[in-house]
């Protein structure tokens, strides 16, 4: 880009950044209220809230961790989002990919880590690619919308997880309904043993870059973008729409598959009923925060990774519900999208 | 012979009595949607009211609050929405999903901060059937329809009352004019934006009085994620019901069946594992979403806002 | 005598003005022609009286008394009423259901209507507005849907009556049928402001004219004041040379090459277009046109021009005949391919077909063209030379921006249309497929398209207008054909133009051999 170009990115930073603090600012303001008059101390929540990732070490590392699958849902979101399709299947997405994985990690689980893991990982992002095109290809078949078919797949997933969790996989000595381990070979290499962090977030940090790659640099990223600003002119002008949504849809079925996969082998190594947690709904709000900018969805996943993290420490100690930090998240969303009618006024 | 025909009696009941939630939600979606307003955020609403309906009546004892709490609750939904797609202008779909969030996280925060955690979830006693005099005694008929719960009656008599309203008056004519071209209902006189939010906001208290069903008809408790979907499902089912009162009704009872056929097939035992039978709705709003593809219209402007001094490019 | 006057009046979107303390005055029993290029000022002004836009200051007086008007409502009862230039009716309902909306009627909580339908009856029988009003309004034509228009402000009670272009989607022959009736309702006692950027349109029919740029007033004027000149230099300010302009010089054929020859750039073989359904909506079209070559397509909107231009640009493939773009199938390449190749296109429907209003310029500049050299390696688009590019085209097309970043949704109305040319033009393609180009253009830059079009010429290369504007394409083209219902009924050449012959086959009617 030229160096006029540079000059007003620089500038308009500041100026996206300011309604992003305010927002932030505004919604813990509002949510303090209510915490305050519930008889709650106010600013030990939030310091709780706010620094439990910088406190300790294994603060960080729990952040690091929910980094991962936080930034991968929110990337299954908008990539689609780029082409304007409405991704909400992320976590059927994340489920199939967590069957997929565990599935080939139990299946050849006597198999060396330089074959099983490659095929557990795959195995998750194909199976996520599958639950994302079908979606796509009802989209690219018969015209439905997206929006409903992915989430209703969700649900199916939930029954299929409980199908495969209660089957001959079951691990009989756990209460709740999950698999007996993968083979040690599917397990993903820890970077720091103790407190464990395991290379998924080198994964996912590498996703991030080739996905805001693909979408400004190449010819496909243009055309994805084109049709999202507006399908109709891009189908005029040649661009074939139909493929750009099938294929964005996946794509981030894809990402969605890695996310369970990466949840499989590098945290959880089996499959667990209700282990997509609220990865998808918190995705949707990084997504969304972020307006579909793929650059910024790293930075704010990062900070809605803080806010789990701390929310459940806040829980511990304060005996303050965690969906309270869930409350502050909408309304960070809430408010964002205020500040963007503030402006266009 | 008997026995056969008791189940089928005792079946068609249920299935009325299934319907009740997939009505009401579909039908304040459809309202909603009539003027132009589409609405997204059922499932939270639903949760929402679900939760607050639970709420009240646990703490006044009285059913009857507890639905009252849940339509205002609902109603405060639809109202943040119109204002926030009449007045603000935002994204319909987006603030639809912001509104999603918000009730999802405070239909489990409003519990754990009134009742707290437990063990053993508190209940409510359930809605009660209620007989209509004289015709609840035609034999089968009257047992299947005349022998149900308030709510029943309600969600089939709201669903006739807005097929009139819409298609018999003036005044629905109107009303669906502000969905189709609102400039053109301004134009003539029409205040587009009262009928967005009166639509919104009694949309709103329709769903949440859906949502509140769940736990005074079927479970008299509260449990996180009960909606299970059927907000999601009932948007689905307004878009195959092409916007119609009736036909979203008959829609309704056709997920109710599939919903009782699922759960009574598996009561029963069958060689399929009942998860694949959970799944059933899900599957078969796709596969009818598949088949009406394209035979049904929605309104012309859905989901857009409408700015009066908007200069036409 | 005054019925209506309205003073100061401002009006600005965005911060930019849009009226710049305007004055109007009506007198009764008048038709009040409003003169002026697009983005003078014309419909922003009316919008006011209507009540569709509130103004920022300024005073309207109806009968001497100030009245206030802040929604549509306010003007009906105060008897004002306006046709839009984009019809404002829902399509799905009736002719009846449409008049009757919104009307203060004692039944309105069932649709018995017997007695309102005797009075519109009577109104029709009146006005000579013949349409049956069960009919739904979606498939009734342009000139049928105006008078629909119509006969809901008069069944309203109108005194003042807004047209806003009335004769953008006419036929010369219904444009005179309409200025009759609109003599008849001033003779029954009505007032007529009449929106228009044709000067002819207002010296024939209207009485008093008031000229306005740039939401400034610039005269009033009775009809006969003043010569055709003072108008014209009114409409478009003193900078434009009125001497170079092609519009009203008429000095085309001194700049035209000689008569076009050599091998066809787009042939149509017997080409027809059915949709799946069964619906025939183009039916054996033949023509060709040559390089050096404009070739008009005239008709009234929705008889196939839209179809015609997919065809060629090979985004529906002819259901029989064939389509040849410098000698090849369209079949045998993408629309991708034919964009990057051979074709440039200006879509109708600018808005919705051709600007994406989310991605900035040089997104947008870059559209049809991002798989091609210099832009793109065909993977890799080479964001430094796409930006170099959209500064120059920029600057030769005078589109108003803060620069190739900036959004495109922040453009106006015609800046956007300046997109649409400039991508359009530079590609310097063999053949272009353009249509409407200068609607919403204002007269200086309704000049600048027309002396580009002529520059193809010059060039040896090939155009294909498609246009709903009668005069531009008379102005313009070496040849008109007439499509009507998907079917071109006559090709005239430029030696046989003649308005009410081309008017005749617009309206389906064919010539005598």
């Amino acid at each position: 880009m030229t160096a006029m170009t540079a000059k007003t990115t620089s500038r308009s930073l500041l100026g996206t950044a300011i309604p992003y603090l305010l927002a932030i600012l505004a919604s813990f303001a509002a949510a303090g209220i209510f915490i305050a008059l519930m008889g709650f101390d106010v600013l030990r929540a939030y310091s709780t809230i706010l620094f439990t990732s910088f406190r300790t070490a294994n603060g960080f590392i729990q952040t690091l961790l929910k980094f991962v699958p936080l930034l991968l849902q929110a990337l299954a979101f908008t990539i689609p989002l780029t082409a304007g399709k409405f991704n909400i299947g992320g976590e059927g997405q994340l489920l199939a990919g967590a069957i997929g994985s565990t599935a080939v990690g139990i299946a050849f689980s006597h198999l060396p880590p330089a074959l099983l893991l490659p095929l557990v990982i795959l195995a998750g992002v194909a199976a996520g690619a599958l639950w994302g095109l079908i979606p796509g290809w009802l989209l690219y078949r018969f015209g439905i919308n997206e929006i409903l078919t992915t989430v209703l797949l969700n649900f199916v997933a939930f029954s299929l997880v409980n199908y495969v969790a209660t089957g001959p996989w079951r691990d009989q000595g756990a209460g709740h309904p999950m698999t007996v381990a993968i083979g040690e070979g599917g397990f993903l290499p820890m970077l720091i043993n103790n407190p464990p962090l395991n290379a998924g977030i080198i994964v996912a940090i590498i996703v991030a870059a080739l996905v805001y790659f693909y979408t400004t640099r190449t010819v496909a990223g243009y055309e994805l973008v084109a049709t999202g600003a507006n399908p109709r002119a891009a189908k005029t002008f040649g661009i074939k729409t139909r493929l750009m949504f099938i294929s964005s849809l996946v794509i981030a079925g894809a990402v969605g598959g890695l996310s369970g996969a990466l949840e499989v082998a590098g945290v959880q190594h089996r499959l667990i009923e209700g282990m997509q947690s609220n990865f998808l709904v918190l995705g949707l709000i990084i997504g969304l925060i972020a307006k579909g900018n793929n650059l910024a969805v790293p930075f704010i996943a990062f900070f809605i990774s803080v806010l789990e993290v701390g929310a459940s420490a806040m829980q511990r100690t304060l005996l303050i519900p965690v969906e309270m930090v869930f409350i502050v998240e909408a309304l960070i969303l809430v408010f964002v999208l205020l500040s963007d009618v503030v402006r266009r006024r | 012979m008997d026995a056969i025909l008791v189940s089928i009696v005792a079946y068609a009941k249920l299935i009325l009595l299934s319907m009740v939630p997939f009505v009401l939600a579909g039908q304040g979606t459809m309202l909603g949607g009539r003027t132009g307003v589409f609405n997204v955020a059922q499932e939270g609403i639903m949760l929402v009211g679900a939760s607050v309906g639970f709420l009240v009546s646990y703490l006044s004892g009285s059913i009857v609050l507890g639905m009252a709490a849940a339509m205002a609750a609902g109603a405060l939904f639809g109202l943040a929405l119109a204002y926030f797609t009449t007045h603000l202008k935002m994204d319909q779909f987006v603030i639809g999903l912001a509104l999603f969030f918000i009730g999802v996280g405070l239909s489990t925060l409003l519990p754990k901060l009134i009742i707290g955690v437990t063990l053993t979830p508190p209940l409510v006693p359930t809605l009660k059937d209620l007989p209509v005099p004289l015709l609840s005694k035609i034999p089968l008929l009257g047992e299947i329809f005349f022998n149900q719960n308030v709510l029943v009656y309600v969600s089939i008599l709201v669903s006739v009352a807005l097929w009139w309203y819409l298609y018999r008056t003036k005044l629905g004519l109107e009303l669906r004019s502000v969905g189709e071209n609102p400039q053109a209902a301004d134009s003539l006189g029409i205040n587009v934006t009262r009928a967005r939010y009166w639509s919104a906001i009694i949309g709103g208290m329709m769903i949440g009085l859906a949502g509140a069903y769940l736990p005074m008809v079927y479970t008299g408790t509260f449990t996180e994620g009960m909606v299970k979907g059927r907000g999601w499902l009932a948007i689905a089912l307004t878009f195959f019901g092409g916007w119609k009162p009736l036909t979203i009704l008959y829609g309704a009872a056709f997920f109710a069946t599939i919903e009782v056929l699922a759960y009574r097939v598996q009561v029963v035992g069958t060689g399929i594992p009942y998860q694949f039978l959970l799944m059933l709705p899900y599957l078969a709003t796709i596969v009818v979403m598949i088949l009406t593809f394209g035979k049904t219209r929605a309104p012309a402007f859905l989901g857009q806002n409408y700015d009066r001094e908007r200069r036409a490019l | 005598m005054v019925i209506l006057r309205m003073e100061g009046i401002r009006k600005a979107f965005g911060g930019v003005p849009a009226l710049d303390g305007v004055h109007f005055e009506l007198h009764p029993n008048e038709i009040h022609g409003l003169l002026g290029g697009n983005g003078a000022g014309k419909t922003t002004l009316m919008n006011i009286l209507f009540g569709l836009y509130r103004m920022d200051s300024g005073d309207v007086f109806l009968h001497s008394k100030k009245i206030s008007i802040s929604a549509p409502r306010d003007a009906i009862a105060q008897r004002i009423n306006m046709v839009h230039q984009h019809f404002l009716q829902v399509d799905s309902f009736t002719v009846l259901e449409n008049i009757l909306m919104g009307a203060p009627l004692k039944e309105s909580l069932t649709m018995r209507f017997g007695e309102e339908e005797k009075k519109i009856a009577a109104i029709q029988k009146r006005f000579g507005l013949e349409i049956d009003l069960g009919a739904t309004l979606g498939d009734l034509p342009m000139g049928t849907r105006q008078k629909v228009e119509i006969l809901k402000a008069l069944y309203r009670g109108v005194e003042i009556l807004i047209l806003d272009e009335p004769t953008t989607n006419l036929t010369p022959q219904e444009v005179d049928a309409l200025f009759l009736s609109l003599r008849e309702m001033v003779k029954e006692g009505l007032s007529i402001v009449f929106i228009t950027h044709k000067l002819r349109e207002v010296l024939s029919v209207c009485d008093r004219i008031t000229v306005l740029r740039n939401g400034r007033n610039v005269t009033t004027l009775r009809k006969g004041e003043a010569p055709e000149e003072e108008f014209v230099r009114g409409m478009v300010g003193e900078e434009m040379n009125l001497e170079k302009s092609i519009l009203f010089s008429g000095i085309r054929e001194s700049r035209a090459a000689p008569l076009p020859g050599g091998e066809a750039l787009l042939k149509l073989e017997g080409a027809g277009l059915r949709t799946a359904d069964g619906l025939q909506r183009l039916k054996e079209l033949s023509f060709e046109v040559r390089p050096g070559e404009i070739f008009g397509v005239a008709g009234v909107a929705g008889n196939g021009q839209t179809e015609l231009a997919e065809l060629v640009l090979g985004l529906q493939p002819p259901t029989a005949g064939r389509v040849l773009v410098s000698g090849r199938d369209v079949r045998e390449r993408t629309t991708a391919q034919l964009l990057g190749e051979d074709v440039a296109y200006i879509p109708e429907d600018r808005l919705h077909d051709g600007f994406l209003p989310k991605a900035n310029i040089a997104q947008n500049l870059i559209l049809g063209a991002q798989r091609s050299r210099p832009y793109s390696n065909g993977w890799l688009i080479d964001w430094k030379t796409v930006f170099a590019s959209a500064q120059e085209m920029i600057a030769q097309y005078h589109i108003k921006t803060a620069g190739p970043g900036e959004v495109g949704g922040n453009l106006s109305g015609g800046n956007i249309q300046r997109v649409m040319i400039a991508r359009a033009f530079s590609r310097e393609a063999p053949l272009l497929v353009a249509h409407n180009p200068t609607r919403g253009l204002d007269i200086p830059s309704m000049d600048f398209v027309y002396s580009k079009f002529l520059e193809r010429k010059a060039a040896g290369r090939a155009s294909l207008l498609i246009s709903e504007d009668l005069d531009e394409l008379l102005l313009l083209c070496d040849r008109i054909g007439v499509i009507y219902k998907g079917e071109i009924l006559g090709i005239l050449p430029r030696e046989k133009f003649e308005k009410y012959a081309i008017g005749q086959l617009m309206s389906g009617v064919r010539r005598e051999a």
